[in-house]
C-alpha cells in the first residue's frame, strides 16, 4: 500500500476549529480519500449514521458535547475505527478514549505523515479480519498455528506469557495497546494500574530476546504514559 | 479555706515567738544564769534579731516585748512577779527595748534589700532572657506565645496580647496558657482599645480605670503602636501573688518596649522580604516577556516570511527552493510548539498544578522513547548508551521524567557540534538511579552551574543560540517533584556533564525475582 491510495475509502472528520478540517480535508482528499465533515458532537453522530464511513477522525475537544460521549453514542452501533485528536498534556484523556473504543489516536500539533499512517493502519485492520497464520515483519516471523517465533531465520526461545504478549502486540500491528488492553488480553481478569510493572517486565525480556539495541527498539515502541506500540515495518 | 489561712499564716511566727522565749527562759533558769542579769538581757536581744530576719518588723517588736515581759518576771527581782523594786531596771529595759527596736528595723530592712535585690536581679534575667529569644525569632507567632510565656513566669500572672488585625480591628492574637477565658471578656478588650488608641498604660496600679483587675500596657516604639500587652495576677494562695508594685510596672513598661520592637523588627524584615519578591518577579516578568516575544517573534517571522513568499510568488521557485522554504516553515512552527511546552510546563510547575502519576518506570524503556524523540534533531552526533544491568526499576512519573531526559538531551545536542559525541549513562548510586548526560560541547563555567537552572537564565556561551532558559528549570521543578537532584558540572576535557539522581524505592527485589519464574516452552 503506498502512500497515495486511499482507495476512495469515505473517513468523517468531526472537529469545531476549521483550520483544522481545511488542513485535513486538503491533504486527505489529495491523498484520495473521500471526505465528510461535521463541526460538533451532535451533527458528527448523525453524519456518521448516514454517511457509513469507513473511519472518523474525532475531535476530543468538542463544543456541544464531550468527545467521549461522541465516541460512545457512536460505538453503540458501529465498530467503525475512530481516531481521536487530542492536546498534549491529557494522558489520560487519551487512556480513557482508547480504553473507551477508539482505535487510535495523534496528538495535536501532528505531522500529516503521523496522522496518514494511523489512518491507513485502522483501515487495515478492518480489512484483514480473517486472521493469518503467520505473521512477517521483516526479520521477524510469528507462526500462530505453531506457536513459533523465528528471528533472522533461527528461533527464539519465549515463556507463555511473552509469547502471549508478542502475539498480541503482533496482531495489532501498527496500533497502540493501553497497558490495560494488554493486561487484559494476556493476562485476562481484572487488573490494576499498579500491575503495569509486570508488563514493564515482560516487554523489556521481549526486548532483549528481539531487539539488537533495546534503547533503540525496531520492533516494540513505547507510547509514554499509554502503551505499547507493535511497529509494523512498513 | 483562704481566711483561715490567711489567719494561720499571720499568728504562726507569734506562736514561735513564744516557743522560742519560753525555751530560753527555761534554760536560762535552769543552767544557773539567773544572777548575771546583763548578760541574760544580750542573750534576750536573740529571738529579737532572730524574728526580725525571718519574719520581718511586727513579729520582732513582739518579741522583744514578750522578751522584756519574760525578763521582769523571772529575772527582777522580786521573781516571778511583774513589779520591779529597783527603778533602775525600768531604765533597762527602755535601753533594751530600744536596741532590740533598732536592730529589728535594720536587720528587717536588710531582708527587704536583699528580697528586692533578688527580685530586681530576677527581672534583669528574665528581660535578658526574652531579649535575646526576640533576637533569634523572625516569625511573629513564636514571638508572641514566647513573650506571653516569659511574661507570664516572671510575674506569676495572666497574659494576654493584643493587635489590630487586617481590618485595623484590635484582636487577641497571643496569650498565656491560662488566661483565654480572661482575655476574650468584652470590658478587656475596650480597655486594650483604649489603651491602643491612647497609648498610655491604663488598670491596676495605673492612674487610669484602676479599678480593673488587669493591668494594660502598651507595645509602643518612637514611631506607632504595634498592640497591647494585658496582664493580670493569678490570685492564689495566701495572698494576690505578683501585685503591682512599682517596680512590677517598670518591668511591664520595658517588657512591653522590648515586644514593640521585636515586632517592628518582625514586620520590617518581613515587608523587605516582600519587597525583595516583588523585585524577583518584576525581574522574571521582564525576562519572559524578552524571551517570549523574541523566541515567539522569530520562528513566527520565518513561518510568515516562507508562507507569504510561496503564495505570492508560486512560480519563480524551484521545487528545491519550494521544499527548503516548507521545511523552513515546519521548523519555526516546532520551535514555536517547543516554547509552548515549556511555557506551560512552567506554568504548570509554578501554580502547584503539577501531579505526579507514579508508576514502576524501566530505564531503557524509557530511553527508547528518549531516542526516538531526539531523532529528528540528533543529525549525526553519536549518542551512547552505559547502562549497567543492576539498575532497577523506580517509581516515578515515565512521561515527566521522560521530558526532563528528552530537554537534558536536547540541550547536549544543541550545544555540540555535529559529528560529535554524548554519552548517557545510568547506574545505581547509594539507592539512587543516577543518570549523567555528557556532551562534548560549548561547556559551562563552574560559576554557573547552579545558575542555568534559574528561569530564564542562559550560560554566558549559549550566545548566538536561540533558547528561553526554561528548559532546565522546568527539568529541575520535574526532578525535584520526585525527590531527586539534578546537577550541571563542567566535564572532563569540555563540553558539560548533567547529573539527575532519583530515588530508586525499595519494592524492586520482589519485582526482580517475579520476572525469572516462567519456563521458555515456545
Amino acid at each position: 500500500m503506498t502512500i497515495h491510495s486511499g482507495g476512495g475509502a469515505r473517513i468523517l472528520i468531526i472537529d469545531d476549529e476549521p483550520q483544522i478540517r481545511k488542513l485535513l480535508k486538503v491533504t486527505l482528499q489529495a491523498h484520495r480519500f473521500d471526505i465528510h465533515e461535521a463541526e460538533a458532537g451532535e451533527a458528527g453522530i448523525y453524519q456518521a449514521s448516514i454517511v457509513h464511513p469507513d473511519l472518523i477522525v474525532l475531535d476530543l475537544g468538542l463544543p456541544d458535547m464531550s468527545g467521549m460521549d461522541v465516541l460512545r453514542r457512536i460505538r453503540e452501533w458501529s465498530s467503525v475505527p475512530i481516531i481521536v485528536l487530542t492536546a498534549k498534556e491529557r494522558e489520560e484523556d487519551k487512556i480513557a478514549a482508547l480504553d473507551g473504543g477508539a482505535d487510535d489516536y495523534v496528538t495535536k500539533p501532528f505531522g500529516m505523515g503521523e496522522l496518514l499512517a494511523r489512518i491507513r493502519v485502522a483501515l487495515r485492520h478492518v480489512a484483514s479480519s480473517v486472521q493469518e497464520p503467520v505473521l512477517r515483519f521483516g526479520p521477524l516471523v510469528i507462526d500462530l498455528a505453531q506457536r513459533l517465533v523465528e528471528l533472522d531465520g533461527s528461533r527464539v526461545k519465549l515463556t507463555p506469557t511473552e509469547y502471549d504478549l508478542l502475539k498480541t502486540l503482533a496482531t495489532n500491528a501498527g496500533k497502540v495497546m493501553t497497558q490495560r488492553q494488554l493486561l487484559q488480553q494476556v493476562w485476562g481478569g481484572h487488573h490494576y494500574e499498579s500491575d503495569s510493572h509486570y508488563l514493564r517486565i515482560y516487554i523489556g525480556h521481549l526486548r532483549k530476546k528481539l531487539e539488537e539495541d533495546p534503547t533503540r527498539p525496531r520492533f516494540i515502541e513505547t507510547e509514554p504514559g499509554i502503551g505499547y506500540r507493535f511497529l509494523s515495518q512498513d | 479555706m483562704r481566711d483561715f489561712r490567711l489567719h494561720a499564716g499571720s499568728w504562726v511566727p507569734y506562736a514561735l515567738i513564744t516557743l522560742i522565749i519560753t525555751l530560753l527562759t527555761y534554760l536560762l533558769i535552769q543552767f544557773g544564769l539567773g544572777y548575771d542579769r546583763v548578760n541574760i538581757v544580750l542573750l534576750y536581744l536573740f529571738p529579737v534579731l532572730f524574728s526580725a530576719v525571718y519574719w520581718g518588723i511586727r513579729p520582732s517588736f513582739y518579741a522583744a516585748a514578750v522578751s522584756v515581759l519574760a525578763f521582769d518576771f523571772f529575772f527582777i527581782p522580786p521573781v516571778l512577779s511583774f513589779s520591779v523594786d529597783d527603778f533602775r531596771y525600768l531604765f533597762s529595759f527602755f535601753v533594751y527595748m530600744a536596741v532590740a527596736a533598732l536592730t529589728a528595723t535594720l536587720a528587717a530592712r536588710l531582708k527587704q534589700q536583699l528580697l528586692l535585690a533578688k527580685q530586681s536581679e530576677q527581672h534583669t534575667n528574665s528581660l535578658y532572657a526574652l531579649s535575646r529569644q526576640m533576637t533569634a525569632i523572625s516569625d511573629l507567632r513564636t514571638l508572641l506565645d514566647n513573650v506571653c510565656r516569659q511574661v507570664s513566669e516572671t510575674l506569676d500572672a495572666e497574659i494576654a496580647i493584643y493587635m489590630p488585625d487586617r481590618t485595623d480591628e484590635l484582636a487577641l492574637i497571643a496569650y498565656s496558657q491560662t488566661a483565654e477565658s480572661w482575655g476574650r471578656g468584652e470590658s478587656e478588650i475596650a480597655i486594650a482599645k483604649w489603651v491602643y488608641r491612647q497609648g498610655q498604660i491604663a488598670g491596676k496600679g495605673s492612674g487610669m480605670l484602676r479599678d480593673f483587675p488587669g493591668l494594660y500596657v502598651p507595645l509602643k516604639t518612637e514611631e506607632r503602636i504595634y498592640g497591647v500587652l494585658a496582664v493580670k495576677p493569678i490570685e492564689t494562695g495566701l495572698e494576690i501573688k505578683g501585685s503591682f508594685t512599682a517596680e512590677n510596672r517598670r518591668l511591664l513598661e520595658a517588657f512591653g518596649g522590648l515586644t514593640a520592637t521585636a515586632i517592628a523588627r518582625v514586620k520590617l524584615s518581613e515587608e523587605a522580604k516582600l519587597a525583595h519578591l516583588m523585585a524577583e518577579s518584576e525581574r522574571i516578568r521582564t525576562a519572559l516577556l524578552d524571551s517570549v516575544s523574541h523566541e515567539l517573534r522569530t520562528p513566527l517571522a520565518t513561518v510568515i516570511g516562507s508562507a507569504t513568499g510561496l503564495i505570492e510568488g508560486e512560480r519563480i521557485f524551484s521545487s528545491e527552493d519550494r521544499l527548503e522554504l516548507l521545511a523552513t516553515i515546519r521548523d519555526g512552527a516546532l520551535r514555536m510548539n517547543r516554547l509552548v511546552t515549556n511555557l506551560l510546563g512552567m506554568v504548570k510547575l509554578e501554580s502547584g498544578m503539577l501531579q505526579l502519576r507514579k508508576r514502576w518506570c524501566d530505564i531503557e524503556d524509557m530511553l527508547g522513547v528518549v531516542l526516538a524523540q531526539v531523532k529528528e534533531y540528533q543529525q549525526h552526533r553519536r549518542i551512547r548508551i552505559g547502562l549497567s544491568e543492576r539498575v532497577p526499576f523506580f517509581e516515578g512519573d515515565d512521561v515527566l521524567l521522560e521530558q526532563v531526559l528528552v530537554n537534558v538531551v536536547s540541550n547536549a545536542i544543541k550545544y555540540s557540534s555535529d559529528y560529535s559525541e554524548i554519552e548517557i549513562a545510568v547506574n545505581e548510586f547509594e539507592g539512587s538511579v543516577v543518570i549523567t548526560v555528557t556532551d562534548a560541547g560549548i561547556g559551562i563555567a563552574e560559576s554557573e552551574s547552579e545558575l542555568i537552572f534559574d528561569k530564564f537564565y542562559r550560560g554566558s556561551r549559549t550566545g548566538h543560540l536561540p533558547g528561553t532558559g526554561l528548559g532546565l528549570a522546568i527539568c529541575k521543578g520535574i526532578v525535584e517533584a520526585h525527590g531527586g537532584t539534578i546537577s550541571a558540572e563542567p566535564a572532563a576535557g569540555k563540553g558539560t556533564r548533567i547529573r539527575i539522581a532519583l530515588p530508586a524505592g525499595d519494592r524492586r527485589h520482589g519485582i526482580e525475582r517475579l520476572s525469572d519464574t516462567e519456563e521458555e516452552v515456545t
